[in-house]
This record gives C-alpha cells, sequence and structure tokens, in this order.
C-alpha cells in the first residue's frame, strides 16, 4: 500500500519538473493546422473585387441551411464582383454552422473559404449572424474597396476562365 | 468527236441575242411542243432519262409527274440560278451566253406542268447575268414567247426575274423559294415537297438552268436521240465546268460518263507546268476528292457514287501534287462555316469547329486526338442536319483525311506542310 | 382532324394516338422522354434543333398487294432508315417502329449537345435559369462529360442586351432554338422579335419600337430553354430552388388565369417573405399555360409600401391609429343605428366569401347591397352564360365567335388569344366593334356600327335570319337589314357551337343590360345556349363581378340618389370618389375597407385594412363562369385582415352568424344557399386532373417552366337553363342617341396598361403606361381646332378634366375616346365639350 503511495507521489513529482502543456488563452493562442476550418471569409481578387458572385450554390450545398444569399446586377459604376451577378446580402448564421466545409467545395469561384477563427460567441442569436461586411477579408494591397467605377467591357465573365482540361 | 448540245451557240457573236438565237433554230421546240399534250410531254422527258443537273440528279419526268394535275390550282415554275457552289460556272455561262435556250425551256416546262408563272432566281453577284436574263426575257415577250396566248396556243406564262442576296443555301430548292418569298434563305422543312407546298404555297416545279436547257433539245431531237448519249443511268449532255490547275481551265460540254482522264488531259490541256495530279474534286465543293487512281472513272451519277463521291454539278476541280490538302480542306470547310444559315445545331456550331480544327492543324498548333476528333465531328454532322447541307460540308475534310491522312499527320507532326507550303495564315 | 387512330412501337412499348401526332407528342403519352429543344407542343415543329433524333422503322408495304409484308414468323417486316429522323417533324404512321435508346440515337444527342455547349458560356452559377434549365438537365442527362473542344474558342457576346424594357437576352447562352420567335409570330401574332444575320452569328433582334412590343412576351422566358431570355422583374432575383410556391389566380382581369407565385424571404424587404416572380400555372380550360405581361408584371401593389397596415377612425378630422377591437366596435354600434339605412358598396374585386359575407351582413341590417360597376349583364349571363363543360379550346371548323363591344387584346388578352386559336382553327370569328381592333385580322365577318347601335346590331342581325327566326316585336322587326350582317348572322346561326363575347365599349350601365338581353335574345333564338360550348361571356373589368352577380350582388341603376339616401355607407374594395370627384360622397357615416388610401377613404369615418390576394385564400368567379380558387403566397401583414374577416367579425358584434375565420367554411354556405353554387366545395375546386400537354414536371424541356397545376383547375358553374329553368326572351328597349350639345361623344376605353390601383405600382410597366390622352379623328380634330399634341381641357356634366390630343384615324367620327384609369373621370360614354388650353408647338 506504502507503495502504492510513493509510486503515485513519484509521478507526481516527476510532473512538477515537465513543461507544462496548458496555454494561457486568450494572451497565447496556438496556431491552428493547415486544414482547420473556422469562420468563413469572403476573399477579393487582388484588386479588391469580390470574388462571390452571388450564386447560392453554398447554401444550396449547405446542410444546416446557415447561409442566406440575396443577388444583385453590378454594373460598371457600382462594381462589386467581376461578371453580372454580386451578393447584395451575404448572411452566415454560425450558430448554425456545422463546419463541414461543403460551401468551400460548392463555390465556383473560390470566394469562401473555412479560415483559422475560432472565437466565435454571442451573447445574443441576432450576433450569431455574420454579415457580409463581416465575413469579407479587407481590401489587399493596391486594391479598392467595393463598390469600385470599372471601365465597361472589362469585367464581363463571372467565373475566372479556366484551363483547358485536355 | 461529240458534237455541243447546250453550248452549240455560246461562242457565235452576240449569242444571248434573240436573232441570233432564232436563227439557229431557236423557239422551234416551244412550238412544236405547244401542239403536244402534256402527258406527251412528260412520257418524252421520261423516256429521255433526263436528271437534275443542279446537283442531286433527281428524274426530271418524275418531277413533273408529280406536280398536281388539277387546272383549278396554280402553279409555279422556278428557275434555280443560284450558282454559288465553288467550282462551278456553268450556270452562269449559260445564263450570259445563250438565256433563250432557258426560257425555251421553261416555256416548255410550265405548259407541261400547267404553269401560269415563271421565277427566275440569279445569284445576287451575277451582275451581266441578270441583265441577260432581264433583257432575255424582254425580248421574249416582245416576240410572243412570253405573256398572253403563246403562239396561239392559248397558253400564259409570265416570267420574271428575281436577284438573290449571295447566300449559298439559297441554292437549295426550299431555301430559294423562302428567298422568293422574301424572307430569310433558310430551307424548309421536307415534306411537304415544292411539287405540293412550294412558292406561296402552290405547288412549284423548281429546275436548275442546265437541266431547262436540256428540254428543247428533247423536244426537238427526241428522247431516244437525248438517251443515246451517257451511260446507263446518266443520260445526255452535261457541261463540266474545269477549274484549278490545268492548262486550259473552262467550260466543256461532254458526253454523261467521259472519264476524268478524258476531261483533264485531252479537254483541259493536262496539269499546268507538267505537274503530276493529286486529287480531283469531281462535282463541285461538296463532293468528297478523288485521286490519281480514279482518273479513269467516268463521269456519271452511278460510276461517281460507286467510288464514294458524287457528280454533284460536274465541277471539276484539279489539284497538282504542290496542293496542300489541309489547307483544301480547311478552305472549303470555312466556306461552308460561312454559309451556314444557322437553323440547325449540327451544321451552325459543327461547321465551325471543323473549321478551327482544321485551322489548328493547318497552322501546326494541331494536336494528334485533332484527326480522329474531327472524324467523329464530321460524323456527328453528317446525317443529322436539317438539309443536306450537313452533309456536304463534312465532304472536303472527310475525303482529304481518309485520301490523305499522311499529308494531316505530317502536319501534326513536323508542324509544316508534306506539300511545301508556307501557310501564312 | 380526324379520330383514326394510330398504333406504333416506341422502345417495345406500344402507343396508341391519333393521326397526326408527331413521335414525340406519342412517346410523352407512353411516358417515353424523347428530348428536345427547339419543339413545343404548343407551336408547330420545325426540326432545328436535332436533339430529338430517333430511330424510325416502318413496316415493308408489297407494292402489288398494298398490304403489309410479313417475316417467318408473322411479324411485321421493318425497315429503318439509315439516317435518323427528327422525332418532333416525323408524324406517326401505322406499324412504325421508334427506337430511342440505341448507341446510335444516344450518340447523336451527345453530338447535339456537345455543340450546344461548345458555344454556351459555363454560366450556370449565376444564370438564371440554372435549376430549372433544360440544357442543363439534359446535358446532365444525355450530354458527354467533359468537351473535347477548347474553352477559350468560345464566343462573347454581349451578355445584358435589353430587348426591351421587360425582358433581357444573353445574346452569349441563346441556342437559337427560335422559340421565342415562334412563339411571337404563331401564337400571339407579334412578330417583334427576329433572327439576325446567319450560321454562327445567328441572333435574335427586335424590331419594335418601343422594343419587344407584345403583350405577351413574359411568356417568352417562360419556353426559353436556356437562360438567355429573363425578365426585368427576376433578373438575378433568386435561385429557382429557394422559391417556394404557391397556386393562385390572378386578379387583373375576367380571364381567371391560373398563376404560381414564387416567394421568398427577403433581406432588403427586412426579412419579409415577398413576391419573387408569377409564373403561369396549367389549366387547359382557362389560360392553357400562358398568361400576359399584366399578370405577371402587375403583382406589386400587394407589396407596395402604401398599403393601409391599421384601422383608422376619424377624430378631431384627422384619420388616426386605433385597435381592431375600437375600430370595429364603433363601426358595429353605427351600422346597428344606421340599420335600415347602411348601403354596402362593393366591386368584383372581392372574392365570393367576401361577397357573401358582406351581403349577409347588410341583410341582417335589413340595408342594401349594390354592386359597384360600369357594366351589366351578369344576370343574362347565369341564365345563358357559358355552359357548364365547355373548353374555347374545343372551339373550331363549324363553329362560331361572336366578339361585340369589346377589344380583347387589351381588355382580356388570354381570351383574345383563344379566340384568335379558334377562328385558327377554322371557327368563324365575327367581330362588332365600332372602331378596328386587333382581333378584326383573324374575323371572317367584321361589323362597324355607331356607338350605341350595340343591342340594335344584334337585334338586326337576329331580324336579318330566315331560319330560326323568333316573333319579333316590331321595333326589332323594323330595325336596319345589310348584307353583312346577314352575312354574319347566317354564319352564327348555322354554327354548330357559338359564343359571345361581349363588353362595355361605348355602352353604360343601362345599355350594356340591353346589349346582354340581345346577345341573350341571338343565343337562346340560334339554340346556342345550354350546351356546353355554347353561351354568353361578359368581358367584365374585374376579376370577379360574376361573382357578384351570382350572390345576389345588382348595380344600382341611380348610384347617386341611393348614395344620398343612405345613412351609413360600407364601401369595400372600389373608390367611387376616385373615379367620379363630383359623387356626392357626404353620407353620417361612411366605412372604407380596402388595400390603400382611396379618395373615397380619405372621405372616410372609418378606415379598415384589408388583404391582397396573395396574403388570404379565396375563390372568384371568371367570365366563363368557372369558380376558382386561390391560396395564400405570403404571411399576411400584421393587423390587416381579410375583407370576409372583418365583415363576418362586424357580423359577430351585430349579433349576425358569419363565418370569419375559414374562407372554406363560407364556400359552404354558399353552396348551401345558392343554387349555382350547390356541390361546391374547395376540395372540389381543389381537383386536378391530367392535362396534356403535360407541363412542369420533371421535364422542363418539353412544355417549359410553367407550373403544373396540382392545386385545382375549378369548377364551372352550370347555367339557368342546365340547371332546367326556363328562359324566355324579353326585348330591351333600344338606347336613345346620348345629347351631345355641339361637343363630342367621349367614350372611355380599356387599355391594358392603365394606372388602376392594382397596377400603378409596378413600376417597370411605366414605360408602357396609358397616359391621359385623348383620341380623336384628323377630320373632328380638324373641326374642333385641335391639333396632335394639344392638351386638351374636357367638360362632360359637371366632371372635367386634362387630356393630350393624339390623332387617329380609326377613330369613329363624332367621337373621342379616352382610357379608363389614367386619371381622366370618365366611367360611362357621355357628351364632351373640348377646348384647347395648351398648344403643342413640337412639330
Amino acid at each position: 500500500m506504502l507503495a502504492d503511495l510513493m509510486r503515485g507521489l513519484a509521478t507526481t513529482f516527476k510532473a512538477i519538473f515537465e513543461k507544462p502543456v496548458t496555454i494561457q488563452y486568450p494572451e497565447i493562442k496556438r496556431p491552428v493546422r493547415t486544414r482547420y476550418k473556422g469562420r468563413h471569409i469572403l476573399k477579393r481578387y487582388e484588386n479588391g473585387l469580390e470574388k462571390c458572385i452571388g450564386c447560392s450554390l453554398c447554401a444550396a450545398a449547405c446542410p444546416a441551411d446557415a447561409i442566406f444569399v440575396e443577388a444583385a446586377e453590378n454594373t460598371d459604376d457600382e462594381r462589386y464582383s467581376p461578371g453580372e451577378r454580386y451578393a447584395r446580402v451575404y448572411e452566415i448564421n454560425l450558430l448554425r454552422c456545422i463546419f463541414c466545409g461543403y460551401c468551400e467545395d460548392a463555390c465556383p469561384t473560390e470566394a469562401i473559404v473555412l479560415g483559422d477563427n475560432y472565437e466565435l460567441s454571442f451573447t445574443d442569436r441576432r450576433s450569431s449572424i455574420y454579415t457580409k461586411e463581416m465575413l469579407l477579408e479587407p481590401v489587399p494591397e493596391g486594391g479598392k474597396p467595393t463598390p469600385q467605377k470599372t471601365p465597361p467591357g472589362m469585367y464581363t465573365r463571372a467565373i475566372p476562365e479556366m484551363k483547358d482540361p485536355v | 468527236m461529240f458534237e455541243p448540245v447546250l453550248t452549240r451557240n455560246i461562242h457565235r457573236p452576240n449569242s444571248e441575242k434573240i436573232y441570233t438565237y432564232l436563227a439557229h433554230g431557236g423557239y422551234e421546240a416551244v412550238r412544236l411542243a405547244l401542239k403536244k399534250s402534256p402527258e406527251e410531254l412528260i412520257d418524252m422527258v421520261k423516256r429521255s432519262g433526263l436528271r437534275g443537273r443542279g446537283g442531286a440528279g433527281f428524274p426530271a419526268g418524275k418531277k413533273w409527274e408529280y406536280m398536281p394535275k388539277d387546272p383549278r390550282i396554280p402553279k409555279i415554275v422556278a428557275v434555280n440560278t443560284d450558282e454559288g457552289e465553288p467550282g462551278t460556272f456553268k450556270d452562269r455561262e449559260l445564263v450570259e451566253r445563250d438565256p433563250h435556250q432557258v426560257i425555251e425551256g421553261v416555256i416548255i416546262a410550265s405548259y407541261t406542268v400547267g404553269a401560269r408563272r415563271a421565277y427566275v432566281y440569279i445569284r445576287g453577284e451575277f451582275f451581266l447575268g441578270v441583265k441577260r436574263w432581264i433583257k432575255a426575257i424582254a425580248d421574249a415577250y416582245e416576240h410572243g414567247f412570253l405573256g398572253k396566248n403563246i403562239l396561239g396556243s392559248g397558253f400564259d406564262l409570265e416570267m420574271s426575274v428575281h436577284r438573290g442576296a449571295g447566300a449559298y443555301i439559297c441554292g437549295e430548292e426550299t431555301a430559294m423559294l423562302e428567298s422568293l418569298e422574301g424572307k430569310p434563305g433558310n430551307p424548309r422543312l421536307k415534306p411537304p415537297y415544292p411539287a405540293q407546298v412550294g412558292l406561296f404555297g402552290l405547288p412549284t416545279l423548281v429546275h436548275n438552268i442546265e437541266t431547262l436547257a436540256c428540254i428543247p433539245h428533247i423536244i426537238l431531237r427526241g428522247p431516244e436521240w437525248f438517251a443515246s448519249i451517257g451511260t446507263a443511268e446518266s443520260k445526255g449532255p452535261k457541261i463540266f465546268s474545269v477549274s484549278g490547275h490545268v492548262n486550259k481551265p473552262g467550260n466543256y460540254e461532254l458526253p454523261l460518263g467521259t472519264t476524268l482522264r478524258e476531261i483533264i488531259y485531252e479537254h483541259a490541256g493536262g496539269i499546268r507546268g507538267g505537274k503530276k495530279l493529286k486529287a480531283v474534286i469531281p462535282g463541285g465543293a461538296s463532293t468528297p476528292v478523288l485521286t490519281a487512281e480514279h482518273l479513269d472513272v467516268p463521269m456519271a451519277f452511278e460510276t461517281l457514287a460507286a467510288v464514294g463521291s458524287q457528280l454533284g454539278t460536274g465541277a471539276i476541280i484539279v489539284m497538282d501534287e504542290t496542293t496542300c490538302m489541309v489547307e483544301v480542306a480547311r478552305r472549303l470547310t470555312k466556306f461552308f462555316a460561312h454559309e451556314s444559315c444557322g437553323r440547325c445545331v449540327p451544321c451552325r456550331l459543327g461547321s465551325r469547329r471543323l473549321y478551327e480544327i482544321l485551322e489548328r492543324i493547318e497552322c501546326g498548333q494541331g494536336k494528334p486526338a485533332d484527326l480522329n476528333l474531327a472524324l467523329e465531328l464530321a460524323q456527328g454532322i453528317d446525317g443529322t442536319t436539317f438539309c443536306p447541307m450537313g452533309s456536304a460540308l463534312v465532304n472536303p475534310a472527310r475525303s482529304t483525311i481518309k485520301q490523305f491522312r499522311e499529308e494531316y499527320e505530317y502536319h501534326l507532326t513536323y508542324k509544316r506542310c508534306l506539300a511545301g507550303n508556307t501557310h501564312s495564315g | 382532324m380526324t379520330n383514326k387512330m394510330i398504333t406504333l412501337t416506341i422502345d417495345g412499348i406500344q402507343v396508341t394516338v391519333p393521326e397526326g401526332t408527331n413521335i414525340v407528342d406519342a412517346a410523352k403519352k407512353a411516358g417515353i422522354d424523347i428530348p428536345v429543344f427547339c419543339y413545343h407542343p404548343k407551336m408547330k415543329p420545325v426540326g432545328m434543333c436535332r436533339m430529338c433524333l430517333v430511330e424510325v422503322g416502318r413496316p415493308v408495304v408489297d407494292r402489288n398487294t398494298g398490304e403489309f409484308v410479313r417475316n417467318e414468323d408473322g411479324s411485321l417486316k421493318i425497315q429503318f432508315n439509315p439516317k435518323l429522323e427528327t422525332g418532333c417533324t416525323t408524324l406517326v404512321s401505322e406499324g412504325m417502329v421508334v427506337i430511342n435508346t440505341s448507341d446510335k440515337v444516344k450518340r447523336g444527342r451527345k453530338d447535339i449537345l456537345e455543340f450546344l455547349l461548345t458555344s454556351h458560356p459555363l454560366d450556370c452559377p449565376i444564370c438564371d435559369k440554372g435549376g430549372e434549365c433544360p440544357l442543363q438537365n439534359l446535358t446532365m442527362a444525355h450530354g458527354p462529360g467533359t468537351s473535347r473542344f477548347l474553352f477559350d474558342e468560345k464566343k462573347h457576346l454581349l451578355k445584358h442586351y435589353p430587348l426591351g424594357e421587360l425582358i433581357y437576352l444573353d445574346q452569349e447562352r441563346c441556342i437559337q432554338c427560335g422559340r421565342c420567335i415562334r412563339f411571337q409570330e404563331e401564337l400571339v401574332d407579334d412578330p417583334v422579335i427576329g433572327f439576325s444575320q446567319r450560321g454562327r452569328s445567328l441572333q435574335i433582334v427586335t424590331f419594335s419600337e418601343p422594343g419587344f412590343d407584345s403583350i405577351f412576351s413574359g411568356n417568352t422566358t417562360d419556353i426559353c430553354p436556356v437562360g438567355a431570355l429573363t425578365t426585368a422583374d427576376f433578373r438575378f432575383g433568386a435561385r429557382p430552388w429557394e422559391l417556394n410556391a404557391a397556386a393562385s389566380i390572378c386578379q387583373q382581369c375576367a380571364v381567371g388565369c391560373n398563376l404560381t407565385l414564387n416567394v421568398r424571404r427577403e433581406a432588403a424587404a427586412g426579412g419579409k417573405v415577398v413576391i419573387k416572380r408569377v409564373m403561369p400555372r396549367q389549366n387547359e380550360w382557362v389560360n392553357e399555360i400562358w398568361i400576359c405581361d399584366k399578370g405577371r408584371f402587375g403583382y406589386h401593389y400587394t407589396e407596395a409600401p402604401e398599403r393601409l397596415t391599421q384601422p383608422l377612425i376619424r377624430k378631431e378630422g384627422e384619420l388616426v391609429p386605433v385597435s381592431w377591437e375600437e375600430a370595429l366596435g364603433f363601426v358595429a354600434e353605427r351600422f346597428r343605428q344606421a340599420g335600415k339605412g347602411l348601403l354596402t358598396l362593393a366591386s368584383g374585386r372581392l372574392s365570393n366569401e367576401d361577397l357573401f359575407n358582406l351581403r349577409k351582413l347588410s341583410e341582417g341590417l335589413g340595408g342594401k347591397i349594390a354592386l359597384y360597376t360600369q357594366m351589366s349583364g351578369g344576370e343574362q349571363v347565369m341564365q345563358v352564360g357559358l355552359a357548364k363543360e365547355s373548353n374555347l379550346a374545343e372551339l373550331g371548323q363549324g363553329d362560331a365567335i361572336l366578339v361585340i363591344a369589346s377589344d380583347l387584346h387589351q381588355e382580356a388578352p388570354i381570351w383574345w388569344l383563344r379566340v384568335k386559336q379558334a377562328a385558327e382553327r377554322g371557327a368563324t370569328l365575327i367581330v362588332a366593334h365600332p372602331r378596328p381592333t386587333r382581333l378584326e385580322k383573324f374575323a371572317k365577318h367584321v361589323l362597324r356600327y355607331r356607338y350605341g347601335d350595340e343591342a340594335g346590331l344584334l337585334l338586326a342581325m337576329l331580324n336579318s335570319l330566315s331560319a330560326k327566326r323568333p316573333a319579333l316585336p316590331e321595333r326589332v322587326s323594323t330595325l336596319w337589314r345589310d348584307d353583312q350582317v346577314q352575312a354574319a348572322a347566317k354564319a352564327f346561326a348555322e354554327a354548330q357551337n357559338a359564343v359571345i363575347f361581349f363588353g362595355n365599349e361605348g355602352v353604360g350601365l343601362q345599355a350594356s343590360q340591353a346589349l346582354a338581353q340581345a346577345c341573350l335574345n341571338l343565343l337562346l333564338a340560334t339554340n346556342h345556349a345550354g350546351r356546353p360550348n355554347n353561351g354568353l361571356i361578359p368581358v367584365w373589368q374585374r376579376p370577379n363581378d360574376q361573382g357578384a352577380w351570382e350572390l345576389g350582388w345588382r348595380p344600382l341603376p341611380n348610384l347617386d340618389e341611393a348614395i344620398s339616401q343612405a345613412n351609413a355607407i360600407y364601401v369595400v374594395a372600389c373608390d367611387p370618389a376616385g373615379d367620379n370627384p363630383t359623387l356626392p360622397l357626404t353620407p353620417d357615416f361612411l366605412v372604407v375597407q380596402d388595400l390603400f388610401l382611396t379618395a373615397t377613404a380619405k372621405l372616410a369615418h372609418v378606415v379598415l385594412p384589408a388583404l391582397p390576394f396573395t396574403e388570404r385564400e379565396g375563390s372568384l368567379v371568371n367570365g366563363e363562369r368557372r369558380v376558382q380558387r386561390y391560396y395564400p403566397a405570403v404571411p399576411p401583414r400584421p393587423s390587416a385582415r381579410a375583407d370576409f374577416t372583418i365583415t363576418g367579425q362586424l357580423g359577430k358584434l351585430l349579433g349576425i352568424d358569419l363565418e370569419d375565420r375559414l374562407a372554406s367554411k363560407v364556400m359552404l354556405r354558399i353552396a348551401a344557399e345558392v343554387p349555382a353554387f350547390s356541390g361546391i366545395t374547395y376540395t372540389a375546386l381543389a381537383y386536378a386532373p391530367e392535362q396534356w400537354p403535360i407541363i412542369g414536371r420533371e421535364d422542363l424541356y418539353y412544355g417549359g417552366t410553367t407550373y403544373e397545376n396540382k392545386q385545382g383547375i375549378g369548377v364551372q358553374l352550370p347555367n339557368a337553363l342546365q340547371q332546367g329553368e326556363q328562359v324566355t326572351l324579353t326585348w330591351p328597349s333600344l338606347a336613345q342617341a346620348t345629347e351631345i350639345n355641339g361637343g363630342l361623344l367621349a367614350v372611355p376605353v380599356t387599355k391594358l396598361y392603365d394606372s388602376g390601383s392594382t397596377l400603378v405600382h409596378s413600376k417597370l410597366l411605366d414605360q408602357r403606361r396609358v397616359a391621359a390622352v385623348l383620341w380623336i379623328h384628323p377630320d373632328e380634330a380638324a373641326a374642333h381646332a385641335v391639333q396632335e399634341g394639344d392638351l386638351v381641357h374636357l367638360q362632360f356634366g359637371e366632371a372635367s378634366a386634362m387630356a393630350t390630343a393624339i390623332l387617329d384615324k380609326t377613330v369613329p367620327q363624332g367621337v373621342i375616346l379616352l382610357p379608363r384609369s389614367a386619371g381622366i373621370p370618365l366611367l360611362e360614354p357621355c357628351a364632351a365639350q373640348l377646348k384647347v388650353v395648351e398648344r403643342s408647338y413640337e412639330r
């Protein structure tokens, strides 16, 4: 019995000199894995135009019905994304989201990406709905914010040119 | 030596004038025909074995017979002078040099089928042809061969000329009728055939002018004489338009069944510069190419069909050894892609895609899979289109790939031409 | 049409179809899909897309005996065409064998799809058709998985090409099937779009001014097999799979087209569920698969922000919001006090349930009811209206249709289309109208008469009959006779089946009564009543005028007098003060129940907010006397209530037993009380039989995106004759010519796009809306010193208006035409004095 006790204490003593595994969150944040699926980010092109074209395929793919998209038409005077269509409203209800990443797979323009932000807590249900402004990434350097005034005939393609598959 | 029939007058001075025509037995056939009954005339044409000269080779007598017999139904004769087939220039010569011969044929045909109205549809680019047609018709009216009570027979016929606006497809009979009605020249659904529902909804007899030019001679010299010329299934004389790398290009009127060799080497003076013959298109751009080994094939409907080509309009395009067959196919396909009316999918889009593939191969950017792709594409177009143009447009590409595959492969492998051409584009 | 049946085999299945059917339709009847792009079951086949290529074999016929050659085992010897044939242009023949699944056929389809896709953009994610696209679906079913062609060789064309302000064309997506062009040419006779260029450059263009000038243009977006044609209204509105659908009935005219309302929650509307688009719903007895643009784009009023949201009570001269309890309690109290002095004025914009409850409430109090309308004749329609079991689509060779005093093209477009089609099937069309209308082109007999002679003309027709002529009173037998009238009358009398459409152009309330009676007499005398496909169809201005008549509502011959005598007036779904500003609408107590704060509502003591048809359920009776049911599509706006509910709740307060919650229960009461409605329940109205052609199921390629009808085709009411009642001829007194006094006869005419309260909120129709104009004959204009473009002051009686003059040779002399619901307070024809106020110097 005493032997057992000693063995237990030995374990305890050994642990005293080990490096602690506890991380002082939120002061210290552990980096996430590259394929971690955190909060969504809506991407932009280098010139600042939004990649999202408001096609709603993410919403269709979403098994939790967490995404709501409402589209509208671009004009050259007020352009949000290349092509004719953009997302006027883009909302994700993060209380509903199960972070499966289907929206990423469904996106034809690689506009939606699951990022590494996992700090999602809300005090009421309404604030769990992230709007487009909250989801959009900042305008990259050298780019302009949307809506942009663009020359006519320049951004006619909604979906980026694809490589010849053959 | 064959004595020309249809072109017997064209070398005379002022051959297009009515007095020249009348001085050489003109309008005699009409006098004779107006005394006969329509049944007799149909029988004569049937016995003559005359087949349409516009490309399809449909028996003329049968066409006449298919026209409704009811005299209360107004009928129309439409004369097709929309000669758009690359390589063909026989109709043009006939119109410009001897239009009265055709008018005579029109009168007899109209009388036989009971039509009181004849329309001439002529290719818009034939400026001289239009002028000659108009003058000839006016002269015929003046001499009483057209208009009311022709030659006192009680038969009336009005005739006028309509200019096309330059579309190849309007050479197709139903597209021509659409165009005559003032609509875009798109082919119509068949059936009903023009013999039932044609121009303005009336039964219409549509003929190529060379066919019509044969009629007076059949009447004058008898169907037996006509049938004695030519082969078993292809009777009568035929104007062969010879073009390309020959010493003497031009129209040669010879009996059907004359061999290619005879036409090219005896009549057209052989290959230019003494070069070797490489390929021949026997019946206009839409017919499959033949090679030097087919030189002894008689130029007749049945014999050409036997070697996988067609008599078409009898337009012989001769190509010597310096010709790049890829270029030939590409150029001809470009023509068809440009002339597609756009009505049906395979022709509208297929022709364009076929052209793009050929262009790619010719420019040395082709991929090994392109040859089979082109063949499969051709397969997908042939026989699936609305009108015969689909089958026609794949012929240049398909036949040159079949006969000259090594040239295509050379283009694909070495990115340049086996025939030594530079292909500036 | 012959009734000969043909039996053929498609993919081993024996099919028997009528002679003249094509292979695609025959296969469809057997449940076999032959894919098509250009073919549409409502249009002639053209064989352009080559998608329906099938292998066709025909039995070999012995030329000597004329009989089929048989194999040794006794089966028919079949010879197959070496080429594939198009199923849409090939008609079935006896013993034919069609193979739809062979490798050859599959290859053909794959090739066609590959060709199409080489020129079709990969727009699916942003395309409005994506999700309900025939090209998408057929590519999934029959197409190649990958393309062997280069993507960058695709042709780049305009993606935003407005054909008009209503319809946009995406030139890249167009596959040149020509369905839209053929629809415009063949079906609706508006050849305003066509192909330009040829070959790969073939493009659709419009050649009308304004662009795509057709009142049926929206239908082309339904039948477009790709997303090339989109409506300005729905462009990028939502993806099809996100939409919910609710069955409804169009409320814009008396045709009663079946609709499907597509709804979705919208952030722009503050998270409310809103209507995204209006689609036709198949009903081969009413609108087939089409609707007009007014029905398609006119729904916006139901969502207008101007709608009333709360009950209002006038306090100290101002209308202030109050609670329902207060408003209803107040109204009930005042109605009780008014008792017999209550006048209830309602219009045919209401449903049967509303009208029934309103009548019951009024009767319970001993008050009067009056139908607010400018057209009479509903009683005659109840007697000899289009008989039960009728379908206008069955009229054809040997039948006759008479259209009088109505410009159907503008008043009831779908009826115009159906009448036109009947005429094209061989029916004798007689059009009687004082001025040329669009329908005349298809008429065998065109009868012109002077405004005011409508009934006289019909009686003159009757008078000119030699056979079937009843005993006529002297004032009829002395009416004029002429060859034209006689020929038309003869054609009408000799027709197997005959239908009369009557409108109210140029006739007032009384004259329309006479007109309806004359119609009845003509139908009865020629034995065209009480049988299916015979009878009278009124071209009402409102969707449920007929229902109001059926439920006992009648217009009052002297509305002004009734109004001035009433103590309390209950105005529901109409705006008498707006229509006629000189109306003395000053009773002790005025209640208005409506959607908007109308001119009448502004005078009211109490205003009660009602619900539009999209937010409630109900039923209507169309001009063909078909009772049809509509369903709620979007949630009701809070604190507005359905008309029958408001009335029912008032009834409760007044001790009158009314159903106030379920429309279906009101219908049960109607059925119990009104003989014509006997047996009609909401379940019966929801009966949806199989219809041909098959539309709107999985096979969108076949009929387009029109919705399948699963919610009911409605029930036609039997007319009095069919119910075994006697109908006797009575002879209307013929109208006297209106006193003109040196002016001109002002005639209100209906134009499709007006500024009425149920259309004015559809902003996208603004460019096509009729303005306050007057149409006048150039000679008449010269006589009155009026020039084109002049601003003219019009005085009719006490009312006056301003209108811009348009010179038009088709206007009869002595007449000016004025559009209804365009700001000119003219309800009935009357004398008008003209005075030019402002000269136009534009010319």
